[in-house]
């Protein structure tokens, strides 16, 4: 009788655990929770709102990024022109390589706190992140790919529908889970912990010129670069003028005039390593950016009118500045494994 | 196939219980009073610049059947496509005194990120550059066409301010229309595209492709487009 009872007891706890184990198989994404950094504002809109926000999500995500296969001629990923030792900027390119040695005509914007943001790209075309993938992928002098090429090549691969499945519940590959994939990568790199943060949260300290050069910002740069997203994500024309591509900027979105050679804030955050600067990347060093401003033309037509007033700095200031903005450099960010491929 | 066996499956299994009957609505498209057959035949615009077709595509939203009490309305987005010929199945009550949609889709839809089904990008009607849908499409050839390979490309967006280009459309219909009908055909005559409120001429704009003062030009003819079919 003994023996019964515990063949049988046995035999329940082994099914159980089988059960339990088919179960997990079946297991649904486990949600991860996207973290607002400490002194950071709560994103004026929830990007992951529809698109919740998980590890599978965010891998796949992390996956398609990576994955030159899906450009026209195999050569170009998202990560191309977006290199994380550059903080996901093209580094020390003024414009970045499309497929088939093409060129584009604009400097690749670095991928940080992408989530505060609420329209990308430097003229805004983009109006919600999900829909941004489209643009480099399709753009024949970016990735040149037709979204339904796109599509069936992430088809064809079996990784990706194990993937799709891990992410979304079932193999089903469409467009909607591939953009909303992509989102929850690139949505989550967050940037907050260079050595300014550490100094605002009271762990690390400014040198002197640091800090006098923090000094001068505040003074000079902050209306538009504000803290601590070190942009006000706002369009502005900043002196640059019309280039050989006539890049009008906001004006070819909002068809309004007066936005003409507007061009988005950027954020400043690892601004030592998004080099070169401006929407052609035609400033090479962060010197020369800094000598745009103390040199601006304070006449020119349509130059955002918190530049009227001459910026007017030493040699000494600004280096104290470009200092400062050296500890907006966030190593953490840039050599995140969890980032990487 | 099966699906379309389906519809009208339940087109025939008609009136039910609260005095709603379904019935089809046909979108069906025409030009020189004639039904559109793509990419061979011959049509002429009011300024007698002869044309073909080879695309047809739009966007209609918010259906309502509009009666005296509160109206149901349909949330659903259908794209038409003048290369199908889907028909849209819907439920009628009495008294009612007209159709109600939108020409194209709502604002709302234009910035809601990535989605299925009708608004999938992978339907050709969604720019990437300047985000948005393209609520109308219409692409052809034409010999008084200046552009590459003399074409027609009459993509109509827009969804912003002044610039917006979706229309609400409305259609009287007579109370007793669905007495002895079990199907509504709306048909767009695009005889209208060019000469409604606005001149649209070929050799001047064959090419419109961007939100702006064009689209919304041309948005404002979509007004009379639409017609019931007797």
């Amino acid at each position: 009788m003994k023996i019964r009872i515990t063949i049988f007891l046995s035999l329940f706890i082994a099914v159980s655990l089988l059960f339990i184990g088919a179960s997990k198989k079946m297991q649904v994404p486990t949600p991860i929770a996207f973290i607002i950094p400490k002194g950071f504002p709560k994103p004026a809109t929830n990007i992951f709102a529809k698109n919740k926000l998980t590890e599978e999500g965010f891998l796949l995500g992390k996956k398609l990024f990576y994955d030159a296969r899906l450009s026209k001629d195999g050569e170009v990923s998202c990560a191309s022109c977006h290199q994380q030792f550059a903080a996901f900027a093209t580094y020390d390119h003024d414009l970045s390589h499309g497929v088939f040695n093409s060129f584009s005509n604009r400097n690749a914007p670095a991928l940080i706190n992408l989530a505060w943001m609420k329209e990308w790209h430097w003229d805004g075309g983009i109006n919600h992140l999900e829909n941004q993938p489209l643009s480099p992928l399709s753009a024949t002098n970016e990735m040149g790919e037709k979204l339904d090429t796109v599509l069936m090549k992430i088809k064809a691969d079996t990784s990706y529908r194990r993937m799709f499945k891990l992410a979304f519940g079932d193999a089903n590959i469409t467009s909607e889970r591939m953009l909303k994939a992509i989102t929850q990568f690139v949505g989550s790199l967050v940037s907050a912990n260079s050595k300014y943060d550490k100094v605002k949260r009271g762990e690390d300290k400014f040198i002197l010129p640091e800090e006098k050069g923090y000094e001068i910002f505040k003074a000079n740069c902050n209306t538009c670069h504000i803290e601590p997203l070190f942009t006000d994500n706002s369009f502005r024309n900043n002196g640059i003028t019309l280039n050989r591509f006539k890049d009008v900027g906001r004006q070819g979105i909002s068809l309004d005039n007066k936005d003409s050679l507007k061009f988005k804030v950027p954020t400043l955050r690892n601004v030592g390593l998004t080099l070169p600067y401006m929407h052609d990347g035609q400033l090479k060093v962060l010197d020369k950016v800094i000598a745009h401003y103390t040199s601006l033309d304070t006449a020119l037509k349509n130059l955002d009118p918190l530049l009227k007033r001459k910026l007017i700095l030493t040699d000494k200031e600004k280096k104290q500045l470009e200092m400062f903005l050296y500890t907006l450099t966030d190593t953490s960010f840039t050599k995140n494994k969890r980032y990487a491929l | 196939m099966n699906k379309h066996f389906l519809l009208w499956g339940i087109i025939f299994c008609s009136i039910n219980c609260s005095g709603q009957k379904k019935i089809a609505l046909y979108f069906e498209n025409i030009a020189n009073g004639k039904k559109i057959v793509l990419n061979d035949c011959v049509y002429s615009n009011i300024f007698g610049e002869k044309y073909t077709i080879t695309k047809l595509k739009y966007y209609v939203s918010n259906i309502c059947f509009v009666t005296k009490a509160v109206s149901e309305i349909d949330k659903k987005v259908y794209l038409i496509d003048a290369s199908k010929g889907d028909s849209i199945v819907k439920r009628v009550g009495r008294k009612i005194k007209g159709i109600s949609f939108l020409l194209g889709v709502d604002s709302a839809l234009n910035c809601s990120g990535a989605q299925s089904g009708t608004l999938d990008p992978l339907n050709d009607m969604f720019w990437t550059w300047n985000n948005g849908y393209i609520m109308f499409k219409l692409e052809g050839k034409s010999d008084t066409s200046k552009a590459d390979k003399n074409r027609i490309e009459q993509h109509i967006g827009g969804y912003k301010g002044a610039y917006k280009t979706m229309r609400k459309i409305f259609i009287p219909i007579d109370e007793k229309y669905f007495m002895n009908k079990n199907s509504l055909t709306i048909q767009l005559n695009l005889d209208e595209y060019w000469k409604g409120i606005n001149e649209i001429r070929i050799a001047e704009n064959p090419v419109i492709a961007a939100p702006g003062v064009l689209a919304k030009k041309a948005a404002d003819n979509f007004t009379k487009i639409f017609s019931i079919k007797n």
